[in-house]
């Protein structure tokens, strides 16, 4: 029987942060995923918190708040460890947990981040004089006449101009940001020379859809180094660049450090001997499979994800280890009037409930499993959504289970 | 001053076909709705083409006219009807004596009610529960779209110079020695009032009748009653089924192209903007549901939504189920308005029928001898074949008739046109429904479209699979290039509000699958798109 250190189960960003880092501290890690987690949903910009600083409003959370459980020590290191890793395999992120950079969304309003992949930071746009907002022939979702209406707003003084370039991507079927990402990677010259074109000057910047490539930074060098504008990406409907190219730079970073990653193969039951863990039964296509490990991180999400999953009304579970789950009840507190509420989803919140060590509680506190942490989207009692922390708590717990 | 003959009031089914029937009759007339059209109970239902069968046992003279109706119905709105049949099946825990006069009530209305046997039933309709199913009917009930007869009866009625506002309400009316002369209506958009000139106004305003009534200072017996209704992600049936039994909530399911519903229950209300729905009104449903369908909780529901009967009480009648689903007019020169008629009551199955019966009386009053045509003529001509071939180099030979029917002739062929010319307006706003950019462009330059919820309505955007998660970008975003000024350009308001009215009917089923596209729609919209604006603080 073989025991690895570590087994993670979940491959969004929670699960690949907790199986960088405890990589990086030379542990034997093993991550099972089944489905591809909600990197290719989102935006690529890592939230921490909706403040102003995200740091002091972090400070200020009630000790229930998974925040406050994960330390603001570990959040400054998991900051660090991102902005390591995203650095190494060329795709640089910039930010900081004290202030938050804009991102100009694809409806044309700006997203506030704390770390922001450098293709989107839309500070540099402040000291622009014209924007041009270009999108693609026959690219879809990218409205670049709605994108100036709005974002007019934010820049009432500066002048912009919608444009319109011609990769030849007409003619076939229904082309995405994805796929006109993949279609450029290795071959941005049409781009580059497009954008050309524009006669954009120093003192301009230009906005385009998130097509510079899947991989890193590679594309958007190689399209920059030709244009004397600022190119700045948008975020898109999905599937979405920018957070596939964080997925791939973990997975690349997973593969170096030796890190095992199987994927397509889901967990359908913990294997447990009192208070411990001691493995995972998977189900693949001929039989079940059992991994063993001296600990177990759960990062299986949350609704989305299916980390957690509710048939009945009031009755939501945790499918693997059936772990308590926390909820909102009453049906007038399970969701908001408005969508786009001024306050927290009531069903957003439901999770699990955890000790400072992320170890899984009962209703009374005690600890179930003192191997097995849980992190991401799958912890309860916030709506991460509302509160933008769900980048923020996915990569602080991930750090704080794994070096645990 | 504007000025028209007769001014129908409501932009339901009855009020629809009266504009319809008097336009064909040449009289000039106009139709005022202060909302989109069938706003009401019109779509707010099953969508049911009854055979009568509902009604063969409580209420012969509805039974009757709803057999009628439906086979005029499939003549003249052969492109909104879907023919799949009914069925009614009765339960172990349903009284048998009622099936024995069910059959007869179906023989003396003529219906035909054909007897199959239980393994019949189950290869019809595998999912009927073999445990509870004791006897099955074939009848000829089908489905009909509320959305796409309304807009059809519009286009029939421009043809022959009937005219249409919506978004605007009326808001007072005129008269002169007890006689009719206009009213004062008010644009829901700009707020700006006026008047228009009439000889005769209709109150077809279905639920909202008693409240037109009162403007015109005369009291009107009726009663909104709720229906709630749920529709599944699923073809659950392939006919419409019934229970056979008295009727009651949750007793028919309607298959509507790639979906289901299920409905509906009844509960009389004051206002009939009142159409919340609960998670206690859609776990009854469900639990009645379950005992036809035993596996009912493994589909994924959509959404649930509300609509209200308008229900005529006359004085000192019943309410509820058994008030009757017959309809009423009412001449109110017999309480001193010369001019002022209101028809209420009935059910969208039997629209035609009262538009029929009222026209009479106007045309009557106006000395009009023209005889009703509404029976015999198609409500549109049929999308030639040449251009449908035309379409089908663009877009799946499936979008191809559905989108044929939504937009008629005319259009479709403008449609086509714009796909051949641009190939970016090849490109799919609504991959669920299969609805192409050129449709959507051409629907929002539609001098009805205010809202991208108009525009939904008319292509069925958002209606699909993700409740509108990728299209509320696309359509807004269109809508603000190629809309009405006034509305469009504030494309961020319109996707919000496109997405919270999803979001009404999502709430109440917030559980299973529901979750994880709510989820996805706040990780989107929320935080990938920043729609709430703003910075933080």
């Amino acid at each position: 029987m073989k025991t690895t250190d570590l087994i993670v189960i979940g491959g969004g960003l929670a699960g690949f942060m907790a199986a960088a880092v405890a990589a990086s501290r030379k542990q034997k890690v093993t991550v099972l995923t089944y489905g591809s987690g909600s990197l290719p949903l989102a935006s690529g910009a890592i939230d921490i918190f909706n403040a102003k600083s995200p740091e002091i409003a972090i400070k200020n959370l009630p000790a229930h708040h998974p925040y406050k459980k994960i330390g603001s020590k570990n959040i400054d290191a998991a900051a660090k460890f991102l902005l390591d890793i995203t650095a190494q395999a060329n795709l640089p992120y910039v930010g900081k947990l004290s202030a938050l950079l804009p991102i100009v969304t694809a409806v044309g309003t700006l997203k506030y981040s704390a770390l922001v992949p450098e293709s989107m930071d839309a500070s540099k746009l402040v000291d622009k004089k014209k924007i041009f907002v270009a999108s693609i022939k026959g690219l879809k979702d990218f409205y670049s006449p709605m994108i100036v209406d709005n974002l007019k707003k934010y820049f009432p003084n500066k002048s912009f101009e919608v444009a319109k370039l011609d990769l030849n991507l007409l003619g076939g079927r229904d082309i995405t940001c994805m796929d006109a990402a993949q279609l450029l990677t290795d071959n941005e010259q049409p781009l580059a020379n497009e954008l050309k074109a524009l006669n954009a000057t120093a003192d301009d910047a230009i906005i385009i859809p998130p097509i510079f490539g899947v991989m890193g930074n590679f594309s958007r060098s190689a399209v920059q180094m030709q244009i004397k504008a600022e190119i700045i990406e948008t975020t898109c409907l999905p599937p979405s660049p920018p957070g596939i190219r964080l997925q791939r730079a973990f997975i690349k970073y997973l593969q170096n450090s030796g890190v095992r990653v199987f994927e397509n193969t889901k967990v359908i039951r913990g294997v447990t001997d009192g208070q411990k863990v001691t493995g995972v039964v998977v189900e693949n296509a001929v039989r079940e499979k059992v991994f063993h490990a001296r600990k177990v991180i759960l990062a299986s999400g949350g609704f989305y994800s299916g980390g957690i999953t509710m048939r009945d009304f009031d009755n939501p579970i945790e499918p693997i280890f059936n772990l308590p789950v926390f909820f909102t009840t009453g049906a007038e507190n399970w969701s908001n009037q408005q969508l786009f509420s001024d306050k927290p989803q009531g069903f957003s919140m439901t999770g699990i409930i955890t000790n400072d060590n992320l170890n899984p509680v009962d209703k009374n506190g005690s600890v179930l499993f003192e191997n097995l942490h849980v992190v991401g989207a799958n912890l309860g009692g916030c709506d991460k959504i509302f509160e933008r922390s769900a980048g923020g708590i996915a990569i602080s717990s991930a750090y704080k289970a794994a070096t645990i | 001053m504007e000025k028209t003959t007769v001014v129908v009031i409501g932009g339901g089914a009855t009020g629809l076909g009266i504009l319809r029937d008097l336009s064909m009759r040449g009289v000039k007339a106009m139709l005022l709705e202060k909302n989109d059209l069938v706003n009401g109970a019109s779509s707010r239902y099953h969508g049911l083409l009854h055979s009568g069968g509902r009604y063969a046992v409580k209420d012969q003279e509805a039974a009757k006219e709803c057999i009628i109706e439906n086979q005029i119905m499939r003549k003249i709105g052969k492109s909104c009807v879907e023919p799949c049949g009914g069925m009614f099946t009765r339960l172990d825990i349903d009284d048998e004596t009622y099936e024995e006069a069910w059959v007869k009530g179906c023989a003396d209305s003529g219906i035909e009610a054909t007897p199959i046997t239980l393994d019949e039933a189950f290869r019809l309709e595998p999912r009927l529960s073999r445990k509870h199913v004791k006897s099955a009917y074939l009848v000829p009930d089908a489905a009909v779209d509320g959305f796409r007869m309304a807009w059809q009866l519009i286009d029939s009625s421009k043809r022959y110079g009937g005219e249409l506002k919506t978004y605007t309400e009326v808001v007072g009316f005129d008269s002169v020695n007890g006689e009719l002369r206009g009213m004062k209506v008010r644009n829901q958009f700009t707020g700006e009032e006026y008047e228009i000139a009439c000889d005769i106004a209709v109150n077809a305003a279905g639920g909202w009748a008693g409240f037109v009534g009162k403007l015109a200072g005369v009291e009107i017996g009726v009663q909104p009653d709720k229906g709630t209704l749920i529709a599944f992600n699923q073809r659950i049936v392939n006919h419409v089924v019934n229970r056979l039994h008295k009727s009651s909530d949750g007793d028919i399911f309607v298959p509507h192209g790639s979906i289901t519903i299920l409905g509906t229950s009844s509960m009389s209300v004051p206002d009939p903007e009142d159409t919340s729905t609960s998670r206690e009104e859609v776990e009854s449903l469900i639990k009645i549901g379950e005992q036809t369908f035993e596996d009912l909780r493994d589909f994924r529901i959509l959404r649930t939504f509300a609509g209200s009967r308008p229900l005529y009480i006359p004085p000192g009648g019943a309410v509820g189920r058994s008030a009757s689903r017959g309809f009423a007019i009412v001449d109110h020169e017999q309480d001193g308005l010369k001019g002022f008629f209101t028809i209420v009551g009935g059910k969208f199955t039997t629209y035609r029928l009262m538009a029929e019966k009222m026209c009479n009386q106007i045309c009557a009053k106006l000395g009009n001898k023209t005889p009703c045509r509404t029976a015999e003529e198609p409500l549109v001509e049929e999308v030639p074949q040449a251009d449908k071939d035309r379409a089908k180099k663009f877009f799946p030979s499936y979008g191809t008739n559905l989108a044929a029917t939504r937009l008629g002739v005319d259009r479709f062929k403008k449609v086509v046109e714009r796909l051949e010319n641009d190939p970016e307006s090849r490109e799919l706003i609504c991959e669920c429904e299969n609805v192409t950019r050129a449709e959507v462009e051409e629907i929002c330059k539609d001098d009805t479209s205010f809202i991208v919820n108009d525009v939904r309505r008319r292509t069925r955007i958002g209606m699909g699979t993700c409740q509108g998660n990728f299209c509320a970008l696309r359509a807004a975003a269109i809508f603000a290039d190629m809309g009405v000024e006034s509305t469009a350009k504030d494309s961020l308001t319109r996707m919000k509000e496109f997405l919270q009215g999803r979001w009404k009917g999502i709430r109440p089923v917030l559980l299973g699958r529901t979750l994880r596209e709510t989820e996805m729609t706040r990780s989107i919209y929320e935080l990938s798109m920043n729609l709430k604006g703003g910075a933080p603080q």
